[in-house]
């Protein structure tokens, strides 16, 4: 109820008190260098002289700073973000190719804000959890950085060229990714990725082409392109093929046949990422374009969304109830918040939205951890099967608390950020989407109790003689892992951010509800009063 | 002064006679020979500068015979860049002869700036038979038997195209590309029409390697040496290219009996293409099935019949010509199986980088070159409502992708075989300071290539618009 309560105060509040120092720096390049850096850094990493792997620590020592150096500019535009007004910030626009409308155009809003603190959490800890890699480290570090780059640059994205190109970019490293480094089954979780996610970009290619030849202003910046008021059927059509982007990506039931294999195969820091970010685009792609922009559309879809992520909930619930392997236990919990973040979309409510929003970050955070702290308890103990994991609690006392803080936070508990976020999805979507919402809500109670089992058995169960030795979570494992842990609990304990005491004067974090409503306004403006 | 632009032909004509002449008289002496890929290179990237600075002048020469205009000035840079890239990243450790080898793609390229340069079907025609004559001569090189197919598959083309043109003339009455444009501008979609459409582009697709016309450039492109390769899978399918670019605008009064056939063409194309590559595993076979692909896409933006979507084929062709031409050279003697790539990114890395963004070019991934070419072609698919083939576009791109990243996994992944166990036909390429820089160049141009495409999509459009569409 506080987060709720936060967010509802920040979404009327006009003026929210700015952060101390804001107004200090202002880059006009900040987003293309938060864009750009990355695949720089990859460029120079590609062409270093590597002796038989001799720079292989200085090779992840640099892909390490770059991400710190990322992280801490994210932290100056975060504390420089502007969030009384709801206009798109750090705007960079130069045309591309003015003969077809293309523009080179970025900038954030408070949703894109969460988004790139999301990305830029996610990018460190993806970097740690790569600290492992042994054989080919200058591809695999290459590789991470251009993904990282292309999943802030879709995020940062004010024109549907640039987003399609972004979208459609991070498909190759990743899938390169897991068909380097993966496990066993790794060509077919790369060629499923590549099957789901090539499949995904046709449609948002396909939706973009229509809106750019029914809008006829020959521009695919967002801008002018979302702001053309297409018929409803032309709507219904765009929202549909956005709504299979969206699910290939996020993912929802029926599109989420890459999840398994991927989630399990793909080697521990891919998996951070594309459980944490990439896959998020799938949703923030569909607050951005659909809801922002096909409003006729979105009302016309919602009913299909509400569905989707209801039986998306429950499916996972039902598959881990059933799961004998704790990778793939783990990578269809890892569709849960995507579902939650699907309601909130579908509800069309400006609290339902906030929501959304909010589990784009928390569920991101939850889904990540969840994956990751799945995949290194399963490394340290020597198996995935769910018959000989037992009674880990007692020896593996880090990795143990660590998985809990991610179950907990999947499932929205207090003091995680999922809690509010959760809250403000179900507040607000009750009223538009009820039975959505009930069988979204039951299917939570249904993974809480495969949550419950799961738990029981591997952390709490009677220890299995049999099983192979296990050891605890190196330092590097902890940490990549405590950072994912902490902001869930951060922004779950501050979700208007730390106040000096007896102000309202935030101390270095403007908190992500006040930033994050920035935007929400103007994207909820045509849901407010049409009786939802 | 209008004849300075023909300056750029005259360096690429003369150079190519005077290889061919000194190799006949055995004129370079052996010590000497290493430098000349980088001489020729050079001399090619001469003529490319001359190009862009001389050929903004418009100019028209030999009575109408010879047009320089902004499309002609796009294809013939873009084939120029092409060629140059080319031979400077070739391995001629795996090329069977210096001097031929190092003539043919610059008569190649010369038949291209013919091509892209005529104002009536003779020249047309000439500039698409002398690209052609250069990759029989290449290919019949090595394999005598591969070009005389590649010989019988262009008389083929041939007949398809002298036919054509003798009913366009006979219906239009006269030769010239304009002077046909303007009398066909009345002329109603008829079946007397619909017979030449049909042959010429019937022609023109064989030329091209269109699949699934194909079936001579790509075993022809299989069985040559590298740049024979390069010059089959790419050159002669730009100079088809160009050829059906100008010709779909002469004949654009008729968009109902040409739109529909190259729709089905280029859908045909852009998905076999695609699926053909994913189904084999040969790196050369797979680069020369993407090439087809990608020229199904060149086909689709013909198909939309208005002026940005030739100029968005035009763009494409840029960096279709880049990538199918200098992707067969910068692999060099690699021709067997994938697994002859096996470990090239760690061994041959300039190389290996050059091969990724070939492939990964031709299959039209994210922020390369084909990207940019691809996407210009569909913005113009969709404005001219043509969705269904824009879906199957992107299906063929998906495929073709998918394809791609086979072969970059093998390239980056699988660890390299020992030097010993080296299957014959798999040597690596032989890395020299010429050839090095020539994978870094290709590598440099085709992501410059959208990059910096305001400028290169601005000149294509000019060169569209030159053709007299709107």
């Amino acid at each position: 109820m506080i987060g709720a309560t936060s967010v509802a105060a920040a979404l009327q509040a006009a003026s929210p008190a700015p952060a101390p120092g804001s107004g200090i720096f202002s880059s006009s390049l900040l987003l293309s260098i938060l864009v750009w850096t990355p695949v720089v850094v990859a460029t120079v990493i590609a062409i270093l002289p590597n002796p038989r792997g001799r720079y292989d620590t200085l090779m992840k020592q640099i892909a390490f700073f770059t991400n710190v150096g990322l992280l801490f500019i994210l932290w100056v535009a975060y504390n420089q973000f502007e969030n009384f007004l709801s206009n798109v910030q750090y705007e960079e626009k130069v045309p591309w190719l003015p003969a077809i409308g293309a523009t080179y155009h970025l900038g954030v809003d408070g949703p894109g804000m969460i988004m790139l603190i999301l990305s830029g959490l996610v990018g460190l800890a993806s970097v740690l959890a790569s600290y492992g890699i042994r054989e080919r480290v200058r591809s695999y570090f290459c590789l991470l950085l251009l993904s990282q780059a292309c999943v802030t640059g879709a995020i940062v994205a004010h024109d549907m060229f640039v987003l399609l190109l972004f979208w459609g970019a991070a498909t190759v490293p990743l899938a390169l990714l897991v068909l380097g480094w993966g496990g066993p089954r790794r060509e077919a979780a790369a060629w499923r990725l590549v099957v789901y996610w090539g499949l995904g970009t046709i449609a948002l290619l396909l939706a973009t082409m229509a809106m750019y030849a029914a809008a006829g202003t020959g521009s695919f910046d967002m801008d002018v392109l979302l702001k053309v008021a297409l018929s409803p059927r032309l709507q219904l059509a765009v929202g549909a093929a956005l709504m299979v982007a969206a699910a290939t990506r996020l993912p929802l039931f029926p599109l989420h046949g890459w999840v398994r294999d991927v989630y399990s195969e793909a080697p521990l820091g891919v998996s951070v990422v594309v459980a944490g970010s990439a896959s998020r685009l799938g949703a923030y792609m569909l607050l951005r374009v659909l809801v922002s922009g096909e409003p006729i559309g979105a009302q016309l879809l919602s009913p299909l969304l509400a569905g989707m992520a209801a039986i998306t909930v429950i499916y996972a619930g039902i598959v881990v109830m059933r799961q004998t392997d704790l990778r793939h236990a783990a990578a269809h919990l890892a569709l849960v918040p995507g579902g939650v973040t699907a309601l909130g979309l579908a509800a069309l409510s400006p609290l339902s939205i906030a929501g959304s929003v909010l589990s784009l970050l928390s569920g991101g955070l939850a889904a990540a951890l969840i994956v990751g702290v799945s995949a290194t308890l399963t490394d340290r103990a020597q198996s995935r099967s769910l018959n000989v994991l037992s009674g880990l609690a007692s020896r593996m006392p880090n990795l143990s608390w660590l998985m809990l803080f991610g179950v907990l936070g999947l499932l929205g508990i207090p003091l995680m950020a999922s809690y509010p976020a959760e809250a403000m999805t179900f507040f607000g979507s009750f009223r538009n989407q009820p039975v959505g919402a009930f069988a979204v809500a039951a299917g939570l109670a249904v993974v809480a109790v495969g949550i419950a089992v799961i738990v029981h058995r591997v952390l709490f169960g009677s220890p299995n003689p049999d099983a192979p030795g296990v050891s605890d979570a190196s330092l590097g494992e902890s940490w990549y892992l405590a950072i994912m842990a902490g902001a869930l609990l951060w922004v779950g304990v501050f979700p208007g951010g730390p106040k000096l005491p007896g102000t309202d004067v935030p101390i270095f974090d403007p908190g992500v509800v006040n930033t994050m409503a920035a935007g929400i306004t103007n994207i909820a403006s045509p849901y407010v009063g049409s009786g939802r | 002064m209008n004849a300075l632009v023909l300056i750029p032909e005259t360096l690429v004509a003369g150079a190519a006679i005077v290889l061919l002449l000194a190799g006949r008289l055995g004129a370079v002496p052996r010590s000497r020979r290493p430098y000349l890929p980088a001489i020729v290179a050079s001399v090619v990237l001469v003529a490319f500068i001359l190009e862009l600075w001389l050929g903004g002048t418009l100019a028209s020469l030999f009575g109408g015979g010879f047009v320089q205009d902004r499309f002609a000035l796009f294809a013939k840079a873009a084939v120029l860049l092409a060629v140059g890239t080319a031979i400077a990243a070739a391995d001629w450790g795996a090329e069977d002869s210096l001097s031929i080898g190092l003539a043919m793609p610059l008569l190649g390229a010369f038949g291209v700036m013919v091509a892209a340069s005529a104002g009536d079907f003779v020249g047309l025609w000439a500039g698409l038979e002398l690209a052609a004559a250069a990759g029989v001569v290449l290919v019949g090189l090595r394999r005598p038997d591969l070009g005389l197919r590649l010989l019988v598959a262009g008389g083929v083309a041939t007949g398809l195209l002298v036919v054509g043109f003798a009913f366009v003339y006979g219906a239009a009455g006269t030769a010239d590309l304009l002077a046909a444009r303007r009398v066909l501008q009345t002329a109603a979609p008829t079946l007397p029409l619909a017979i030449p459409v049909l042959l010429l582009f019937g022609g023109l697709a064989v030329r091209a390697g269109i699949a699934p016309f194909h079936l001579a450039s790509v075993p022809a492109g299989l069985g040559a040496t590298p740049l024979g390769a390069g010059l089959v899978v790419g050159l002669v399918a730009a100079a088809g290219l160009v050829a059906a670019i100008k010709i779909a605008a002469v004949l654009s009064p008729v968009p109902e009996v040409l739109s529909p056939w190259l729709g089905v063409v280029a859908a045909v194309a852009m998905v076999g293409g695609g699926a053909a590559a994913l189904a084999v595993r040969a790196p050369r076979a797979r680069l020369a099935y993407l090439a087809a692909s990608q020229a199904g896409w060149v086909a689709a933006g013909l198909a939309t019949h208005y002026r940005a979507g030739l100029g968005g084929s035009l763009f494409l062709l840029g960096a279709f010509a880049l990538a199918a031409t200098c992707g067969p050279a910068v692999m060099g003697g690699v021709e067997g199986g994938e697994a002859s790539l096996a470990g090239m990114g760690a061994l041959r890395p300039a190389r290996a980088a050059g091969i990724a963004m070939a492939f990964l070019s031709l299959a039209g991934a994210p922020p390369l070159a084909g990207f940019f070419g691809e996407f210009a072609v569909a913005a113009s698919l969709a404005q001219s409502g043509h969705l269904e083939l824009l879906a199957l576009g992107l299906l063929g791109s998906v495929l073709s992708l998918a394809a791609a990243l086979g072969t970059l996994r093998v390239m980056y992944i699988q660890s390299p075989p020992e030097e010993g166990r080296r299957a014959t036909g798999s040597a690596l390429p032989t890395v020299t300071s010429v050839s090095a820089a020539g994978a870094v160049a290709l590598c440099a141009v085709i992501a410059a290539y959208g990059i910096f495409g305001n400028p290169i999509l601005g000149l294509a459009d000019q060169g569209a618009e030159a053709l007299g569409l709107r």
